[in-house]
């Protein structure tokens, strides 16, 4: 049990976050049209290098970590794949992007590396995934889309670890499960749970969302034979394909917008609430059994938080700028808003989580597939956390201290 | 400057339109049986009232209640028979029977909540009845049974 581990990285908001293969470095988008890649330096982190070629908002970052490649998608309807080569004049190793042909007429929404890294996948807002291959005729990145039966942007997806199905969530309120099968590049797959024969975009499941919401985040399970998604309706459901049997979980809390398995019966989710929660379960019923925001332990002692300003209050929920405004007009006192010291030292107006306010994205940091034991958030509050896994605090006690 | 273009239906042009009906089942029942059922359980419910039984009034109207465009006599019907059941409930019983209730059943009953309360001054709906109600339900079922509401197409 070790406390959570955070890191104030920026006093905008982390649209997305990838580290690479060491955990030394981590790629983020500070809610802007360029790659800001932070390197470790002790019990901090230094802006490295900054990757500019976008021109709108970069929605998604992933880092293969065998092969070292960054690939970006973003709202200019844009994908770009990086890779370390050398500067022929100063002979420096610099990150270089090739272009993506992705064919697309709306924002790139989501990207995700294969488990081979030989293809990715990118989601768009124009009803279609671009499953994306190299072509070295031309050196560049040639996609061919997934459209039927998609009807609205697709918001999430996640790979199959057999490298040829993926899982997507959309806005028109379904998860489904493709096959992203490429001839020139897979093998011939091996039977599933999902289906035998996959010529490319078989639809091997389609899921609806229990009370309509948007499915914001989905995930297979490390072995690829169970399917979770959560959906803006508060809810998390997780999928058994041979039934087919599906258990939901209506949460009492905001919706999810991200989750990540950390072994074949445990989930870890976040969203809204500006917490991880943890979901396990097997195929006889799932259940949420606490948070690993431990919101009774006393934070913000020791050397828990560092980085820039530590517990940052910009970038809080609506109350903290309403609570800025108010003392600012009836006392005279704070900055303007968005200075670092605005609100500083008002304890009511901060959360009771280490996240101060929406987490957009989580993902695995430490052990391997089916066996993670720490994940990585951040979020719209600037921050990035490490989560022990098993670091796990109940959810009446959380609920009870939520109420003060 | 001429914004008549903005007025043009898009939708109309596009052939592969997403439908507001492709977003969800569609209510299983035609409009005159929906209007039988919702007669059919108001007569239930006044019986179970006549018991003192408010949960299972309660449960007798919230399974399957009529959602969708096509069925505005029975949703109707139903709002009424609800709103009789959530005025002649003490303020004390409220907690208990709210948490008495399924998942389910508290979501639909948050619907109708939010329902009543945008049809102020309609029969004898009173703004205060049902904001007491809403404060014991988001007690018992949280901020995402008001998520739910929000989200839900199948409008009650």
């Amino acid at each position: 049990m070790s406390a959570p581990v955070a890191f104030s990285l920026s006093q905008t908001a982390i649209t997305c976050h990838a580290f690479n293969a060491d955990r030394s470095q981590v790629a983020v988008c500070l809610n802007s049209n360029d790659v800001t890649i932070f390197s470790r330096a002790g019990n901090d982190w230094k802006v490295a290098e900054t990757l500019s070629e976008h021109d709108k908002l970069i929605t998604s970052i992933d880092w293969a970590p065998n092969s070292n490649r960054i690939v970006t998608a973003s709202q200019d309807r844009n994908a770009y794949v990086w890779q370390l080569t050398p500067d022929p004049q100063t002979g420096k190793t610099v990150w270089k992007p090739t272009l993506v042909l992705l064919r697309i007429n709306r924002a790139a929404t989501f990207v995700r590396w294969s488990p081979n890294e030989d293809k990715f996948a990118v989601a768009t807002g124009a009803r279609a995934i671009a499953i994306c291959s190299y072509d070295a005729e031309n050196n560049w990145w040639v996609s061919r889309h997934l459209k039927k039966p998609l009807r609205s942007t697709v918001l999430s997806i996640d790979w199959h670890p057999n490298n040829v199905l993926l899982a997507s969530g959309s806005a028109d309120m379904k998860a489904r499960v493709f096959s992203a099968y490429i001839k020139d590049v897979d093998s011939k797959p091996a039977p599933t749970v999902w289906g035998e024969r996959l010529p490319f975009n078989t639809v091997c499941g389609e899921y609806a969302s229990p009370a309509g919401g948007w499915v914001h985040a989905v995930g297979f399970s490390p072995s690829g034979d169970v399917l979770a998604f959560a959906s803006h309706d508060s809810s998390i459901s997780i999928v058994y394909p041979a039934g087919p049997v599906v258990y939901t979980i209506k949460l009492n809390y905001l919706p999810l917008v991200t989750l990540t398995w950390t072994s074949e019966d445990g989930l870890v989710a976040a969203g809204h609430d500006c917490q991880p929660l943890v979901f396990s379960g097997s195929e006889g019923g799932w259940q949420a059994v606490g948070t690993l925001d431990d919101t009774t332990a006393n934070k913000g002692q020791g050397g828990a938080r560092s980085g820039f300003g530590g517990a940052s209050p910009v970038g809080k929920l609506n109350s903290a700028a309403f609570h800025t405004f108010r003392s600012a007009d009836s006392r005279g006192v704070g900055g303007a808003p968005g200075s670092p010291t605005a609100g500083s030292g008002s304890k009511d107006t901060e959360l009771l989580t280490v996240h101060q306010n929406t987490i957009t994205s989580i993902r695995p940091y430490q052990g391997h597939p089916g066996a993670v034991t720490k994940v990585s958030t951040t979020g719209v509050d600037g921050q990035l956390v490490i989560w022990d896994v098993n670091a796990v605090a109940g959810l009446t006690a959380r609920m009870s201290s939520l109420r003060t | 400057m001429d914004r008549e273009f903005r007025k043009i239906d898009i939708d109309a042009y596009d052939e592969d339109v997403l439908l507001e009906t492709e977003l969800y089942e569609p209510y299983p029942y035609d409009p005159a049986t929906a209007l039988d059922q919702a007669k059919q359980r108001a007569a239930a419910v006044r019986s179970s009232l006549a018991k003192g039984d408010v949960p299972g009034a309660l449960g007798n109207i919230l399974d399957e209640a009529p959602y969708g465009p096509n069925v505005e006599d029975a949703k109707t019907l139903t709002l009424q028979t609800l709103v009789t059941i959530l005025n002649s409930t003490k303020s004390t019983d409220i907690p208990g029977v709210v948490k008495s209730l399924s998942q389910d059943r508290q979501d639909t009953l948050m619907k109708y909540l939010y329902k009543g309360m945008g049809m102020p001054g309609w029969g004898d709906l009173s703004g205060s009845v049902l904001l007491g109600w809403h404060e014991k339900l988001t007690e018992a079922a949280g901020i995402g049974c008001i998520v739910r509401t929000m989200t839900d197409r199948k409008t009650v």
